[in-house]
């Protein structure tokens, strides 16, 4: 009577009638062993490369157009254009 | 039966061949696949076994983490024949073979294995009667 799992399966096929006994436990367990690594590790991937890929690149692109951001002049712009209420445009 | 036996496949040790009932922290007795297989085989030779307790043993046998082995099976069908239930023997049948999942070797080993207890018992395979088709 064997206690290891190992020696479930005799080493070769009795002959082409006779089928070999097949491993028929733990598979989930053994199929979850490998995937789920796996599965964590590109998880991490993706969002590292989200993170890397996209938020960053659009942070630094906020950070580049507020750098140089004149807030008088682009004030007046708006000012002229007549979008406020508050004030109207220069020579009104 | 021992606690951790019921949750049979979710042990959290890392090491390869582990009994199934075993966790690295729980003093519980681990259970063999020996002793687990005595165990079920034994739960469907009671001989005054009823729809209930063959329809539940069957549910919770196919909620492990195995397919059974074949003298489990052939216990259970047995049981059927005592329950005059045909439907559930080979409901069985399509069950073992479902929870072998993409292993397709695993059906054809135990209809091998269950041959003579389906001839004895007078028992069609699902793909005898055309049923393994959509």
């Amino acid at each position: 009577m064997n206690m290891n799992r190992e020696t479930d399966r005799p080493p070769v096929q009795n002959s082409t009638m006779s089928l070999a006994k097949p491993a028929m436990r733990g598979l989930l367990g053994k199929r979850l062993r490998f995937h789920l690594p796996i599965a964590f590790a590109l998880s991490l991937v993706a969002a590292a490369a989200f993170k890397y890929g996209v938020t960053e690149p659009r942070k630094q692109a906020y950070a580049d157009f507020y750098k140089q951001y004149d807030t008088t002049k682009e004030f007046n712009n708006m000012r002229d254009a007549g979008v406020f209420e508050s004030v109207r445009p220069t020579g009104e | 039966m021992t606690h951790a036996s019921v949750f049979r496949g979710n042990h959290k040790c890392t090491t390869m061949r582990t009994p199934l009932a075993s966790r690295c922290y729980s003093h519980a007795k681990v259970e063999t696949d020996e002793e687990f297989d005595a165990r079920w085989v034994t739960y469907f030779s009671k001989p005054d076994i009823d729809a209930w307790e063959l329809k539940k043993g069957m549910n919770t046998l196919i909620g492990y983490d195995l397919v059974p082995e074949p003298k489990i099976l052939d216990s259970a069908l047995r049981a059927c024949r005592r329950l005059n239930d045909l439907a559930s023997a080979i409901r069985i049948l399509e069950a073992v073979k479902d929870k072998s999942g993409p292993h397709k070797d695993i059906y054809p080993y135990l209809i091998q294995e269950l041959q003579p207890t389906l001839i004895e018992l007078g028992i069609s395979t699902p793909e005898d009667l055309g049923m393994d088709k959509l």
